[in-house]
Formats: structure tokens, C-alpha cells, sequence
């Protein structure tokens, strides 16, 4: 079962092997965690949307289309996000902001998160999406294209330019 | 009283089975072992991965035989019990050449046995899982104790009496007889897709069976009575053209 | 000599994603570009800290998502159960001909890991299929060693509403051939909703010239009475000179043919 794809065990489970499903989650709900935690800057928030984005996996898995399950998984995740924002906040509320507020209030992260965590606030939300799927090892580069709508060459650029953006105003923050 | 001599007989006898040797052989890559026999045939279940048929009591062999061996329709004794047996690449064929004798053969629970009886001889199998093939083609009868796998069975003028431990609900069960009795017993939480039928014989059970019958058809076809039990599952198809369905709860 | 910087390159070339001859060229750069050689350092550094994993998600997580997993389970498993009221569930069925065709691929093949796999994409595949694969596995089954999943191949002409010329005559093939009595009976009783097809009717003429089982006799007779099949009298006249025909076979007989002749 290790040997088998992510691919291969999503179509399994959209067949109705639900059982499969604990394989995928123990294999990426740290990366779901961890990127909405990025993202959100709260344990509890990122808790809770990780399991969201588990639960639609069980409930939408008839709408998997066969394609790059961590696409698709990452889509789920970043709707997920952007709803709980818009859901919970005045819409014109913008995320960047409502992010660094969240920031603002965790008070028990090392310094290192919190500064990292300052400086992903001062990215455009897609741009900080963008970032922090990149450093996950697993997404290439055309997976990020998948979810982003755009080419591979164009993502490679554009994150080369968001890491560049982001580590200098993480130095200039310390 | 029949039972009671035969008890007698083989007690009398044991002695001198004793001298005669049982019959093994390996069943390594066998899957199916078919079995055909004129006479009384049981089949029982044992540890080992091997074919073992009790020699019984001494053959009678007449004086003039001496030296020669045993030949049937299904074969020569290559056994020195009365039975021929024959690999036939995953299948070994096993046929009781004498007509007067019965046979006691073990397997391994797990084989899948076919027991064919084409003349007055009952069939009993006992304590399989694997998958059971039982047709008793003229006077014989069928019983079948603690099934646990898939079966079909079917009889002309005997009963089939089959005794579930478990039913398996990988593969439908089928039992037919044309003049004796369908006797079933089956726990009483087996999730079950039930057909009965009959055209000239009754239906008895314990179970809470609705008969949903066809209109027009109950007059035509005799008795056909589907229903789920459990909340349905395996296919199970019990039908005696001229005897009685007994279905029990165990 | 002023060469373009390799900016761009840095990320991938930390995360080892450059081939040869692309990180041989960026090293030779670096080894000679300040901006770059303090910009990579940077980098390192702070992909350090960007990738520090953060504390893990509590136990709860794990602990919901498995029960929300059971509970959807279950409704599943209500689903199934309320089709298979109806007819036999397909989906159910089809894993267990998939099972038992992945089982046969398996056997001729002595299952090695590979094979498991292939039997695996096998299954998945036979399930995205539609008709077309649910004819193959019928077809398939009914070919089985096993009497039990000939029947069971049988039996899947239930999900059928109009089965085509291939499986009528796949069906008419069991009813005249099979050697195990309850197929035969099975195969008749699937048959015989079909009663309208010309190539059904000649399968039960057939049928009743050959067959030996009296329970099968007796039901091909009532059924060819039902549609009052004249050219079921020939059989019938021939089972009533029979000395082996049983008793009842011949009664019914008696009775009935008045009403086809």
C-alpha cells in the first residue's frame, strides 16, 4: 500500500474504499496543518480547516477528477481558507490584514515564527500561498501551475521573486 | 436398529481395518477435489493438507481376484481401498469403485469438494469452508453439517438437509431438489436475499418472511416467495418441486 | 567579466532541483559574484527558518477525522442496503465479480507482487466501466469452475432491463449445457423473463428435448405452456413415451397438452 500513488488510493476511496482515506490523511495532514497554519498563523484556526478540508475529502470524493490529488487537495484547502475568512469577517476586510491580526494574537510562538510569521502577512495572500505550497517538497512546480491557473515557468519566476520579497523583509524585521 | 449394527459392525471390524492401511495423498495445487460415488459417501474435514480415505472394514476380496485389482467405471483401484484416484491439474478426481461399500474420506475444511452420488448413496459433508458441490442424482440424500462457504446442492429423490455455522457472502447458495424435502437451518442474523419455491410441496419457517407473490403466479407456478431478511444479502435459492422447504432459525 | 546574475536559480539550487551542468555553471558564478555569493547565503538561511516545521497538530485531529470516517461509513452502508432491497446492488456485485476475476488472473499467474497490482488496476478499472464490463464480468463468471459463481453470473441478469443477443445466448448455453443441475435451473429461471425473444423459445424447446432433471423438466413445461408454444408438443409427446420420465412429469404433460394442440 506504501508503494501505491496518492492518485491511485483517492480513486479507490471515490469507488468507495473509504478506508483508504486514513493512508492519505496520514500522509498529508501535516502538510494541510501546516500550510494553513502559515497561512493563518493559528493553531486552533489551522486545526480546525485541516480537518474541514479532510471532511470535504470524504464528502466531495465522488467530484476527484483523477488529477494531481495534492492539486486538488491544496485547492480544497485554499477554499477552505479564503471561506472561513470571508464567512467570519466583514468582506472588506482584507485577508493580509486580518492575518496579521491573528498574528498578533499568539502570543506563545518562538520569535523565529513570530517574526516569519510578520513577514508572510506582508505578502499578497496569493503570494503567500503561493510560498508556502512551493516549500513543500512533493508540489512540483506544474502542480503549483495547476492550482494557481498558470504555466510552470511562469510560477517559477514569480516564486523565486515572493522568496527574494519575503526574506528581505524577514531580515529587515529582526 | 440400522444405525446400531452398522456401530456393531465396525466395532467387530475395527480390529481388522486396523491391518489394512488408510489411503493418503499430498494436495499440493489442488483447488477443486470432485468425488463420485454409487454408495454411501462422507466427507470430513481433518488438519492436514491431504487427501486421506479410511480403508473401513476389509474388502472381501474373492479368491479368484487374488493378485488382480479392482476395476470400475471410474477407473482402476490404484488405492488398494476401493478408490480410484486421478489428478487432473488442479483438480483431483476420486471415484468409490465398489458398489456395495460406502467411504469415509478427509480433507483439509478449507478444499472445495464436489460429491457426486449417481445411484442410492447419501452424501454427507461435514465442516467445510471452502466450496461444496453436492448432487445426489437418483435415491440418495444430502447432508450437509456446519457450512461455512458458498454451496449448491441439489437431489432427485432424497432430502437436503444443510446446517449453516456461518453463510459466506461472497457467493449465492442454491438448493433444489425435485421430490424430497429442503431442510435448511441458518442463524438467525444472516443478512439474506431469500427465494422459495415449490410447486407442488409447502413452506415452513420461523423466520418473519413476508410472501410477496406475483399476481396470477402463485396459481401457475406453485409458491415463489422472495424476500430479505436481515436487511438482505447473499443470494440464497431454495426450491423442491414436490417435497416441503423447511428454513430454520439455529 | 559581468555576468548575469543567478538570482533565480538560488531557491532550486538550495533544494538540489538543479541537473549538472546547471548547478556546475551556478557554483562557478557564485565562486565569483559577491552579490550573489551574500544573496545565497541569505537564502540558506532564511529557507531555514521557512521551513522549520511547526509544532504538530494535536491528537483531536486525527481522533475526528477517524470518526467522521466511520460515520460516513455507516451512512454508506445504509445506502447499499436499501438498494440491494430493490434488486441485487451492482456496486457491491461488481467488486465481488472484479474480486473474482482478479482472483482468476491471480491463480493463472501465481500472484507475485505484480501481479496484486495489476489485479488492483484491474479493479479499478472494471469499476469506471459501464455495460459493456458488466456484460464482460457476467460473461466471465459464467465460465467459472466454481457452480456457485456460474450462478452467481447468472444471477447478474438482474441488472439487465434489456440484455443483448450475448448474453441471452450465453444464458440459453447454460440452460442446455451446463453440467450442474441447480446452474441449469438458475439459468432457467433467468431466461424465462424473457420469454418474448424467438431465440429464448427455441432454447426451452431445446431444453425439453434434452434435459434429464425433472424439476427443470416440469418448470420448461409450465413456461411453454404460458406462451403457448405449439412447437413445444413434439418434446412433450417424446418425454410421454419415455419409460424414465417420472410419474408427475407425465400427469403434468397429460394435463396440459390439450392446450397447446
Amino acid at each position: 500500500m506504501e508503494t501505491l500513488s496518492d492518485e491511485l488510493i483517492m480513486q479507490k476511496v471515490s469507488e468507495g474504499n473509504l478506508d483508504l482515506l486514513k493512508v492519505l490523511f496520514d500522509r498529508h495532514h501535516k502538510h494541510v496543518y501546516n500550510f494553513l497554519y502559515k497561512m493563518s498563523g493559528d493553531h486552533m484556526l489551522a486545526e480546525d480547516l485541516t480537518q474541514d478540508v479532510f471532511y470535504k475529502l470524504i464528502k466531495y470524493r465522488n467530484s476527484y477528477n483523477n488529477g494531481s490529488f495534492l492539486s486538488w487537495m491544496f485547492t480544497i484547502a485554499r477554499n477552505s481558507l479564503n471561506t472561513h475568512f470571508t464567512r467570519n469577517h466583514k468582506s472588506h476586510d482584507d485577508i493580509e490584514v486580518l492575518a496579521y491580526k491573528v498574528v498578533e494574537e499568539e502570543n506563545d510562538v518562538n520569535e523565529n515564527n513570530d517574526h516569519l510569521q510578520y513577514a508572510l502577512s506582508q505578502l499578497d495572500p496569493e503570494d503567500r500561498e503561493l510560498v508556502i505550497l512551493n516549500r513543500f517538497k512533493e508540489i512540483k512546480y506544474d502542480e503549483l501551475a495547476e492550482i494557481f491557473g498558470s504555466t510552470p515557468g511562469a510560477v517559477k519566476t514569480r516564486v523565486c521573486r515572493i522568496l527574494k520579497k519575503l526574506k528581505n523583509i524577514y531580515l529587515e524585521s529582526i | 436398529m440400522r444405525k446400531f449394527t452398522f456401530i456393531l459392525m465396525a466395532l467387530l471390524m475395527g480390529a481388522i481395518a486396523q491391518a489394512q492401511s488408510d489411503y493418503t495423498k499430498s494436495l499440493d495445487g489442488i483447488q477443486w477435489v470432485k468425488i463420485e460415488s454409487k454408495t454411501d459417501i462422507v466427507v470430513k474435514t481433518h488438519s492436514s493438507n491431504q487427501l486421506l480415505i479410511k480403508s473401513g472394514p476389509e474388502v472381501q476380496t474373492p479368491e479368484r481376484a487374488k493378485g488382480l485389482k479392482l476395476v470400475g467405471e471410474g477407473g482402476t483401484d490404484n488405492t488398494n481401498v476401493g478408490f480410484s484416484v486421478v489428478q487432473d491439474g488442479s483438480t483431483l478426481i476420486i471415484h468409490n469403485l465398489r458398489k456395495n461399500k460406502g467411504g469415509e474420506i478427509y480433507l483439509p475444511a478449507s478444499k472445495n469438494v464436489s460429491v457426486k452420488s449417481t445411484w442410492n448413496g447419501d452424501i454427507e459433508i461435514d465442516g467445510f469452508s471452502g466450496e461444496i458441490e453436492a448432487d445426489a442424482q437418483l435415491n440418495g440424500g444430502v447432508k450437509l453439517l456446519n457450512v461455512n462457504g458458498p454451496v449448491t446442492a441439489s437431489s432427485l429423490n432424497g432430502e437436503i438437509e444443510v446446517q449453516f455455522g456461518k453463510v459466506t457472502q461472497s457467493s449465492p447458495i442454491s438448493l433444489y431438489s425435485t421430490n424430497g424435502a429442503v431442510d435448511v437451518s441458518l442463524p438467525s442474523n444472516t443478512p439474506a436475499n431469500l427465494a422459495l419455491s415449490t410447486l407442488n410441496g409447502n413452506v415452513y419457517t420461523d423466520f418473519d418472511i413476508k410472501a410477496d407473490e406475483k399476481d396470477g403466479m402463485k396459481s401457475v407456478l406453485g409458491r415463489n416467495i422472495k424476500a430479505s431478511i436481515n436487511g438482505g444479502g447473499v443470494k440464497i435459492a431454495m426450491k423442491s418441486t414436490n417435497g416441503n422447504m423447511y428454513l430454520r432459525k439455529k | 567579466m559581468e555576468k548575469q546574475h543567478v538570482f533565480d536559480e538560488i531557491p532550486d539550487y538550495l533544494d538540489g532541483n538543479l541537473n549538472d551542468a546547471a548547478k556546475t555553471a551556478f557554483e562557478k558564478h557564485v565562486e565569483n559574484c559577491n552579490d550573489c555569493q551574500s544573496e545565497l547565503e541569505e537564502m540558506k538561511a532564511f529557507l531555514n527558518v521557512l521551513d522549520e516545521d511547526v509544532a504538530p497538530p494535536s491528537n483531536r485531529l486525527k481522533a475526528n477525522f477517524e470518526a467522521a470516517l466511520e460515520q460516513e461509513k455507516q451512512h454508506q452502508g445504509k445506502v447499499v442496503q436499501l438498494e440491494s432491497k430493490s434488486s441485487s446492488n451492482w456496486t457491491g456485485n461488481v467488486l465481488k465479480i472484479a474480486a473474482s476475476i482478479a482472483l482468476l488472473v491471480a491463480s493463472f499467474q501465481m500472484g507475485s507482487l505484480f501481479q496484486q497490482r495489476k489485479a488492483d488496476a484491474d479493479i479499478a478499472q472494471l469499476q469506471d466501466e459501464t455495460n459493456q464490463m458488466k456484460q464482460t464480468a457476467m460473461l466471465s463468471l459464467m465460465e467459472n469452475q466454481s457452480a456457485s459463481k456460474r450462478i452467481q453470473g447468472v444471477n447478474y441478469i438482474e441488472e439487465f432491463e434489456q440484455p443483448d443477443e450475448a448474453i441471452i445466448q450465453a444464458l440459453a448455453n447454460r440452460l442446455l449445457k451446463d453440467e450442474n443441475d441447480n446452474v441449469r435451473m438458475t439459468a432457467f429461471d433467468a431466461l424465462s423473463k424473457f420469454t418474448s425473444s424467438e431465440t429464448v423459445k427455441n432454447t426451452f424447446i431445446d431444453a425439453l428435448g434434452n434435459e434429464k432433471n425433472p424439476s427443470i423438466q416440469v418448470a420448461l413445461i409450465q413456461a411453454l405452456v404460458q406462451i403457448q408454444e405449439k412447437k413445444a408438443a413434439e418434446p412433450m409427446k417424446k418425454l410421454l413415451e419415455k419409460e424414465d420420465t417420472q410419474p408427475f412429469i407425465k400427469e403434468q404433460i397429460k394435463a396440459v397438452l390439450p392446450t397447446l394442440t
